[in-house]
Order: structure tokens, then C-alpha cells, then sequence
């Protein structure tokens, strides 16, 4: 009995730990219009440094991913920040010019110019003043709004607890307003993912954990009974022209991310809670918003722990992610109130992120979690994974070893493309 | 040859013919109901940059002319452009906004329209005077709307470097439709009485009700 309480314990932090991230081509804010709807020629992967391997710094590594090139399936480059702070997610600005970057384990952003030369990205700009302006600590989503970045942090530096709050900056790195996640109504004041349907002018975020839980070691936290407790189990709608919570929705299990149907005549979106392993769907009910549970990943008995998913452009379809067992899964999304698993696939013996092409026939997966919580040893790959998709089977284009190649642990990805060349 | 160097030479100059009559219908009711003027903050997004522009007489004005003592609505055209979620949506919402905002005496003369156009190669102080059309003369409504140029490249870039406005041409692009089209994202701005930037609104948030509310915030908190 005690054996299987330990492995459960040590399972549920698996969960409990992720730090999963967010957004590709059909998982970009709104806000930005240059969206690559035909062949993209780079990927770019937001990369941990590992000690002892390369400078050991956080790096961004251009990839080229155009079937035509020479180099096709080959590293391009990276820029290293010169630091190593749990490098996770990434987003663009409003007018695709550039990247915002940061990592879980301190308060700073850093900025690329991806148009100058989308080949070969520069590191511009680092914003250093979140924690000063605002007290929160590890940014974790970036998206655009018209002029602006909001960005989600996760945790704060007063205690490093889960409660946090977005910070908002203009476009230029300069810093506008905080706004504090609720922790009245129901609220836990936890955040992890933020997105906007600006047709009904809401703002959704999610929630997850503190500092002082993803980056504790795995053995201390599974002893901590009160460390355990604190994980987010709310969603909240935002109205977003004023900023303001509406509305606190009981979303048990860590809700992570959150994705709106790209379909015009939908205004619903969907989002995988990582501790249950269930699809919860957010949507109005006779105008009124609600959040209710609508599917299961996997055996949730057996922790699949979804970690990524990415809705397809019609809103017909959703890929998932999950750690544990390394399988990439497709849910038929044609009705959102029943979604329905017609496809898995074991695409790594860890992934984390996935990404697509807008047309659907490519997709990108990587491979960490979190620096501490990746798996060990052989089962320890790092990699970014490409695959065609022609609707009935995932079939394997090329692989980049991120171990071989001296990078790090590949994380969160961006799309690029030469067109986007601007001055 | 000659035929089509002829029929090319029309398409482009057809092409490049400035859109003198945006469609001005109403557009579509808001799927939401905002949030009231007055309960919400519009914070400073930044300052909005001075430069030369030029007047439809061809005359140089500073930009912080037309940018301060007013609360100004400021958009970038260039009036070769039939995106229907760019440039003539501006023009709708503008039109409209001239309109509603004509309608309310406390606020008529506290508000000005400027479009400012970043393709001064076509949009000469003669192209945008007949873009502008009778828009400039109508001052009945009370409410000014100015329409404005650059002399050059040179000219314009540090107003659209500063106000964050990307554009660019449409060498290597495949969804250019013709060589006049230019690759932006539609911004406009609202600016207060001191010049800063108070919203940018992009096409998926542009509506005349949400600007007129916005408007009316800073109107109240200035």
C-alpha cells in the first residue's frame, strides 16, 4: 500500500509540476495578421540550457523547415542570452516583427528581431523591470494586443507562491499596468494562459502554480502535503476592454491551455486540464458563460498528463500532447459538447509541445517540460520531431537532436518565414 | 507587344488609382455589450511622435499640430487600398464617428480625425485631397478631419517608427494583388489632449461604438 501511495504521489507531481506551454500557427493572438498560411521556412525553438552542454545558456535555434532547401531539416543558428533561467514560452508582436521570450525563473523578457533577417534572429532588447513594476515573477504567456504585450506571469517574488498577475507592456518593452488575478469570488489568484475572443470582448485565463512548486525539486515536493495543495483549479473570464474579472469558473485540475476556435461562427474555446486529464469547454450558455467538462485523454487513472494541445484552423480539430506516455492523440472536435479521440500516435518517449502549419499538414513536436522534470536517462530525448499529416496518419519528415547538436532541452515554438522580411 | 505593354500600363495605372469613395454603410451592431464610458482606464500606451507632415495645400506642418488640444482619432491609409478590413474599414468607422460624434455638442469640439497616409510616392497632397473628397469641407458636422501626407520615405519613417506602425512593400509577397498594395496592419490611434496614445485599435476591435465610448472616458477622465 505504501509502495502505490509513492508512485501515486510521485505521478500526481509529474502533474502537479508541469509547465507545459502554448500557441503555434493556429494559436496565435487574434491581433496579429500575418499569419503563415502557406509553406513556413524556419521554426524557431525557445531552448533550456543544460549545464556543461554548449555555453549552457537559454538560446533561441532557427531551423530551417522548407522541403526545398538545401538545409532543410538542419539548425540554422542561435542567439544565447548568456543565462540560464527555465527558458519556456515565446510570443509575437502584434506586427509579427518580433519575438518576446522569457523563462520561469526570473522576471526578464527578452526581444528578437525576427524581420530584419528571419534566418538569422538578434537578440534586440531585454525588459528587465517586471518584478520591480509589478512583483511578478516568471512570465509565461505573451500575446498581443494592438500596440501592446500582455504578458501572464505565474508567480511573484514576495513569496514565490502561485498568486500573480498579468503585466501589460507596450510593443516598444515599456511598461503600462498590472493587473492582479482574482483572488475574491472564488478566485485561487493563480495564471498560466491567457486568450482573447475580441468578437465578445472576453479574455480567458488559466492557472497553475508558483515558483517555489515547478521549480522544486520532485523529491521535497511530494513530502510537502501544504506544497501540494497549491495548484490553481479556476478559469476566469476577463472583460477585456476594461480589464476587469467577470466572472471565476471551478475548473479542477490545473487548467492549462486555452485555445478559441479560429471559425468565425464559433465562440466557444477549450482548454486540457492537466491533473484530470479532461477537456473542459467554455462557452455561452443563453449569454451567459460557463465552463463544463466535456472529455477525457487517455486513462486519466494512468496520469497521461496533457500538456499541449493546438486546435486546427476550422475548429474541427485538436492535437494533445501528453508527457508521460509520449503519445500525440487527434480529437474530432466537429461537436465541442462531445469530443471524440479518432487517432493516437507514440511520437517520443517525452514530448511536450505541438505545433502546426495552418493548412494542417505539418506538425512539430518537442520535447522538455521543465529542466527538473524531464525524464531521465535514455528516456531523457531532446528533440524537435516533424510530421506530415495526411488525416489518417502521422508519418516522421525529419528529427533534430538537440543533445547531439549541443543545444539544450527544445521547448516552445514559433513559425518563421523569409517573406516576413521587413526593414 | 505593344497591346499588352498598353494593357499592362492601364493595370497599373488602374491599379494605382487612389479609392475615392470608400464604402460608407453602417457596420455591423457589436456582438457585446461594452463596458459603460467612465468605468474603465485608459492607460498612457506612449507619446506619440512629432515629424513634418504635409497639409492637402501641400504646405509643412508639425504632426503634434494635429495631435494635441483635441482628443484625436489619427489613422495611416494609403488610397490605393481595397483591403476590406484595412484602410476603407478606417474610413467607415471614421465617417461614422464624424457623424455620432457631430451629434453631441459636448463633445464636437473636442475631437478631430486625422488620416495620414504611409505611401507618400502616390499619396500626393492632390491624391489625398481627392480621396478626401468633400470629408474636408463638410463643416457642418463641426467635427475636423484632416488629411495628411509626407514629402517622402525619409519623411514619414520616424512617425511610423514611433507610433509602431509597420508597413512594407509587396516584393515577395504572393498574396500582393497588385504592385500598389501595400502589407500593414491596420492600426488606428487614440490620442489624448497631451499628446499620448490612449488605445490602439486593430480591424477585429475598431467599431465607431467602442471608440465613441473611449472617447467619451477620456473626455471624463482625461
Amino acid at each position: 500500500v505504501q509502495r502505490s501511495i509513492a508512485v501515486a504521489a510521485c505521478l500526481l507531481a509529474w502533474v502537479l509540476l508541469v509547465g507545459t506551454a502554448a500557441a503555434d500557427e493556429t494559436c496565435n493572438s487574434p491581433y496579429i495578421a500575418k499569419l503563415i498560411k502557406g509553406q513556413e521556412d524556419y521554426v524557431y525553438v525557445w531552448t533550456l540550457g543544460v549545464e556543461g552542454v554548449g555555453d549552457g545558456s537559454d538560446k533561441l535555434v532557427t531551423i530551417d523547415v522548407h522541403p526545398k532547401s538545401k538545409t532543410y531539416g538542419k539548425v540554422l543558428g542561435s542567439v544565447s542570452v548568456g543565462t540560464r533561467g527555465e527558458a519556456h514560452h515565446m510570443g509575437f508582436t502584434d506586427d509579427r516583427r518580433f519575438i518576446w521570450a522569457g523563462g520561469l525563473a526570473e522576471p526578464k523578457i527578452y526581444v528578437f528581431d525576427i524581420a530584419t533577417d528571419p534566418a538569422r534572429p538578434r537578440l534586440v532588447k531585454t525588459i528587465g523591470d517586471m518584478a520591480d513594476k509589478t512583483g511578478y515573477l516568471g512570465p509565461h504567456t505573451y500575446y498581443a494586443l494592438p500596440g501592446r504585450m500582455l504578458v501572464q506571469a505565474l508567480s511573484n517574488t514576495r513569496d514565490k507562491g502561485g498568486v500573480t498577475g498579468m503585466a501589460l507592456y507596450n510593443s516598444k518593452g515599456e511598461f503600462i499596468a498590472a493587473y492582479p488575478m482574482p483572488t475574491e469570488g472564488g478566485g485561487d489568484g493563480y495564471g498560466y494562459d491567457l486568450a482573447v475572443n475580441p468578437k465578445k470582448n472576453i479574455l480567458l485565463t488559466s492557472s497553475f502554480t508558483g515558483y517555489t512548486n515547478y521549480m522544486r525539486p520532485l523529491g521535497e515536493l511530494v513530502k510537502d502535503p501544504e506544497a501540494m495543495k497549491k495548484f490553481g483549479n479556476t478559469m476566469v473570464a476577463w472583460d477585456l476592454k476594461a480589464m476587469k474579472p467577470t466572472k471565476v469558473f471551478s475548473v479542477p485540475g490545473a487548467p492549462l491551455e486555452i485555445r478559441w476556435s479560429l471559425n468565425p461562427a464559433d465562440n466557444w474555446a477549450i482548454t486540457a486540464a492537466a491533473l484530470t486529464s479532461k477537456l473542459w469547454l467554455v462557452k455561452q450558455d443563453q449569454g451567459v458563460w460557463q465552463a463544463k467538462e466535456v472529455g477525457t485523454i487517455g486513462d486519466p487513472a494512468k496520469i497521461p498528463l496533457p500538456v499541449d494541445i493546438s486546435i486546427t484552423r476550422d475548429g474541427k480539430g485538436l492535437w494533445v500532447n501528453t508527457f508521460m506516455d509520449g503519445t500525440t492523440r487527434y480529437f474530432d472536435l466537429s461537436n465541442p459538447e462531445a469530443p471524440r479521440q479518432t487517432y493516437e500516435k507514440v511520437t517520443g518517449k517525452q514530448i511536450n509541445m505541438i505545433s502546426q502549419s495552418w493548412d494542417g499538414t505539418r506538425l512539430y513536436i518537442t520535447s522538455s517540460l521543465l529542466a527538473n522534470w524531464d525524464k531521465g536517462g535514455a528516456d531523457n530525448e531532446q528533440f524537435l520531431r516533424a510530421f506530415a499529416w495526411d488525416g489518417k496518419e502521422l508519418k516522421p519528415a525529419f528529427e533534430v537532436d538537440f543533445a547531439k547538436e549541443r543545444l539544450g532541452r527544445a521547448h516552445h515554438m514559433k513559425l518563421g518565414s523569409r517573406a516576413l522580411k521587413s526593414p | 507587344v505593344r497591346l499588352r505593354a498598353a494593357a499592362l500600363a492601364a493595370w497599373l495605372i488602374g491599379a494605382a488609382a487612389p479609392v475615392l469613395a470608400h464604402d460608407v454603410t453602417p457596420l455591423p451592431a457589436l456582438d457585446y455589450e461594452p463596458p459603460a464610458p467612465g468605468t474603465y482606464t485608459l492607460h498612457r500606451i506612449m507619446a506619440a511622435p512629432d515629424g513634418e507632415v504635409l497639409d492637402l495645400d501641400g504646405r509643412p506642418q508639425r504632426l503634434r499640430t494635429f495631435t494635441r488640444e483635441r482628443i484625436t482619432l489619427l489613422g495611416f491609409v494609403y488610397t490605393t487600398c481595397v483591403d476590406p478590413d484595412g484602410c476603407p474599414l478606417a474610413y467607415r468607422v471614421f465617417d461614422a464617428l464624424r457623424h455620432a460624434v457631430g451629434d453631441r455638442p459636448g463633445l464636437r469640439d473636442k475631437v478631430r480625425l486625422v488620416t495620414l497616409s504611409f505611401d507618400p510616392e502616390r499619396d500626393t497632397p492632390a491624391a489625398m485631397r481627392a480621396y478626401a473628397g468633400t470629408r474636408t469641407t463638410e463643416r457642418g458636422l463641426g467635427v475636423p478631419w484632416h488629411f495628411l501626407t509626407t514629402r517622402s520615405s525619409r519623411a514619414l519613417a520616424p512617425l511610423l517608427e514611433g507610433f509602431g506602425q509597420d508597413v512594407r512593400s509587396p516584393r515577395g509577397l504572393s498574396n500582393a494583388r497588385s504592385r500598389s498594395e501595400l502589407s500593414h496592419v491596420l492600426k488606428v490611434f487614440l490620442i489624448d489632449r497631451d499628446g499620448f496614445v490612449r488605445e490602439v485599435y486593430s480591424s477585429t476591435f475598431l467599431h465607431p461604438r467602442t471608440v465613441l465610448n473611449d472617447i467619451e472616458t477620456l473626455v471624463m477622465n482625461p
